[in-house]
């Protein structure tokens, strides 16, 4: 099967400043993607290059598996902060936007309505840009981006300069188009993230550092610990006595690293009950997405 | 096509709203009006104003509506060509430095279309006021001095509005080239300083943009060397079709410059 | 004041009116957009007492976009 997009050794360099450098991997159509990694790290070049903004220094884009010199038609690109015409309305910008990425004369017009319609500016439509708020531009961002209906669409930070309101309403618009196109976006919130991805690219100073599955990942980067809480210190310490395993003890929590041998929910919980320690709270902890966000892409 | 039609028309609707469609050609026509105006009245203004002393009488020189002509294309040729370099000198940079220019060229647009664009509306807004100005001022040439013939008048405006489009694709060339400070900088180098060179030594080449306007002021009359006239006409339109080209060229070029 | 009605009005009006237009216009443009590069009261005096050249000179550099 060939893969939506496949990007090959991409790299851009800027005198000695390698912004991007040999990224390699592929998108499946009907995917998401998101691009993970700090401020700098290059996500936005890659990106651009991508949207044909940017000429890389050396790689290759393949699209359908073929390397087409002129992808923009088959792409939808939100940059972080979009800005538009201020003397334009957003259906005269809209339709503009649609005639411009090869929508037929006669539909561009609709074609921009329902398009401004679905991401919640059917009221604001005949507005001049200029007078719009952060939120509203973003989601007339997202309207110019999907109103050719592209095969691929690349979001830059989509929702990180919004107020939590504005931030689901966009969160809700992009799971839906989820279920239309393919989707690689860009963030460094990752509660973002979690919330909807079929893969991950971490990006640290323009290396891929990391691809994979939500899964994948967190599996790899778990370190999955047991945590207890008792009753009081002295039943912690008794337990770290008894203890077969290796235990971390602080005050009336005991937690055990649970990839030691012979470690399992049911060996501690049987032992809790063969010594009758009266605990408040057993859980199995594994690492959130933001420890392994500091794990690969922040520490060293 | 239909992009360059919807790429005319986003340009169409700047020039409104932007109120360019309507001041600089309302410019253009105060200066048509006044310069007969104050060269009719110039020597009794003086007269009611200046504190001559008495029985001095100047010879004022007879002025012929021709002369008019000429001396409002002078104006244009400083006042007018500052006017149209400043009012367009961020045609392409200023898109590219606000980022209002990224959502175009994300699209599979043709940069060639892009500079079209702006060549042919800036040139309608320009060439409109320049002509507006020129037939205001020959209304009011021919109630305060003589009337002037149609035939030299539009071939002197043809002759002239060549230089025009050329001061036009200078701008716009520029613009997609530099940063909207250094477009305005060398087009002020080449369209205002070049003049004054060309004025000061140029009496050694004879072919040159910067003789067009010398050349169309010989539409009234004065005789100019025919070959050199018909010279200066092509290697302007050869000029102004490299310039359209390396415009397009910079714009690509210079694309991944928005920011985004 | 004889010099007065020397003075052919019929020709110079037309000049008036245009200028009047280019005020407005800009008078217009600077109150409705209160968005002007430098404080917009002071564009407002340029306007009215620079006269044409006011008016031309906060087209080019008063203006700001968005």
């Amino acid at each position: 099967m060939t893969h939506l997009l496949q990007v090959n050794d991409l790299s851009k360099i800027y005198g000695s400043h390698r912004v991007a450098d040999s990224i390699s991997f592929e998108l499946e159509a009907g995917t998401s993607t998101a691009l993970i990694g700090p401020n700098g790290a290059g996500k936005t070049t890659t990106l651009s290059m991508l949207a044909g903004l940017v000429t890389p220094t050396n790689g290759s884009i393949l699209f359908r598996g073929q390397s087409k010199p002129d992808i923009r038609g088959s792409i939808g690109y939100l940059p972080q902060y979009p800005k538009f015409f201020p003397w334009l309305t957003a259906l005269e910008f809209t339709e503009m936007a649609a005639v411009l990425s090869g929508v037929e004369k006669t539909q561009a017009l609709t074609e921009a309505k329902k398009t401004l319609e679905f991401v919640g500016l059917g009221d604001a439509m005949k507005k001049r840009t200029g007078t719009f708020s952060g939120g509203m531009k973003q989601r007339l961002g997202l309207a110019q981006a999907i109103v050719h209906g592209p095969e691929l669409l690349l979001l830059d930070e989509p929702v990180s300069a919004l107020d939590p309101v504005g931030r689901r309403q966009v969160m809700n618009l992009l799971k839906e188009l989820q279920q239309k196109t393919t989707i690689l976006y860009s963030t460094h919130i990752l509660n973002d993230a979690e919330e909807m991805t079929d893969q991950l690219l971490f990006l640290r100073k323009g290396v891929l550092v990391e691809n994979g599955s939500l899964e994948t990942i967190r599996e790899k980067y778990a370190n999955p610990r047991i945590l207890i809480e008792f009753e009081s210190i002295a039943e912690a310490e008794r337990f770290a006595a008894i203890s077969p395993w290796a235990v971390e003890k602080v005050k009336k929590h005991v937690s055990i690293d649970a990839l030691q041998e012979g470690v399992g929910t049911p060996e501690v919980v049987s032992l809790l009950h063969t010594e009758s320690l009266p605990i408040r709270k057993v859980e199995l902890q594994t690492a959130s997405l933001e420890e392994i966000f500091m794990k690969v892409v922040v520490e060293e | 096509m239909s992009s360059l039609n919807t790429l005319l028309r986003k340009e169409w609707r700047e020039n409104i709203r932007n109120f360019k469609l309507y001041w600089i050609p309302i410019v253009f026509v105060i200066f048509g009006v006044l310069e007969p105006i104050t060269n009719h009245f110039l020597p009794e203004i003086m007269k009611s104003v200046g504190n001559l002393p008495e029985g001095a009488d100047f010879l004022w020189p007879e002025l012929r509506g021709e002369d008019i002509f000429v001396s409002l294309m002078s104006q244009y040729q400083t006042i007018g060509i500052l006017v149209i370099i400043l009012a367009f000198m961020g045609s392409i940079s200023g898109e590219r430095k606000s980022g209002t220019a990224t959502l175009l060229y994300v699209r599979p647009m043709s940069f060639g279309q892009y500079f079209l664009s702006k060549w042919i509306s800036v040139n309608a807004i320009v060439l409109a006021s320049v002509w507006l100005g020129f037939f205001a001022a020959w209304y009011y040439i021919r109630i305060l001095f003589n009337s002037v013939g149609a035939g030299e008048v539009f071939t002197f405006l043809g002759t002239y509005s060549l230089w025009v489009v050329f001061a036009v694709t200078v701008v716009l060339a520029f613009s997609a080239w530099l940063s909207t400070g250094g477009a305005a900088g060398l087009s002020i180098l080449v369209l205002l300083v070049f003049q004054i060179i060309d004025g000061v030594v140029g009496i050694y080449w004879t072919v040159t943009p910067w003789k067009l306007s010398t050349y169309a002021a010989s539409a009234f009359g004065s005789s100019a060397d025919q070959a050199a006239y018909w010279m200066s006409i092509g290697l302007t339109a050869a000029l102004i079709i490299l310039l359209v080209l390396f415009g397009m060229y910079m714009a690509k070029r210079n694309a991944a410059k928005t920011l985004v | 004041m004889s010099d007065l009605a020397n003075i052919p009005w019929n020709l110079i009006l037309p000049i008036i009116v245009l200028q009047l237009i280019l005020m407005v216009v800009a008078l217009v443009d600077v109150i409705r957009h209160q968005r002007t590069n430098g404080p917009f009261i002071m564009w407002i005096f340029i306007i009215l007492l620079g006269g044409i050249i006011g008016s031309i000179v906060y087209f080019i550099f008063g203006r700001r976009q968005e």
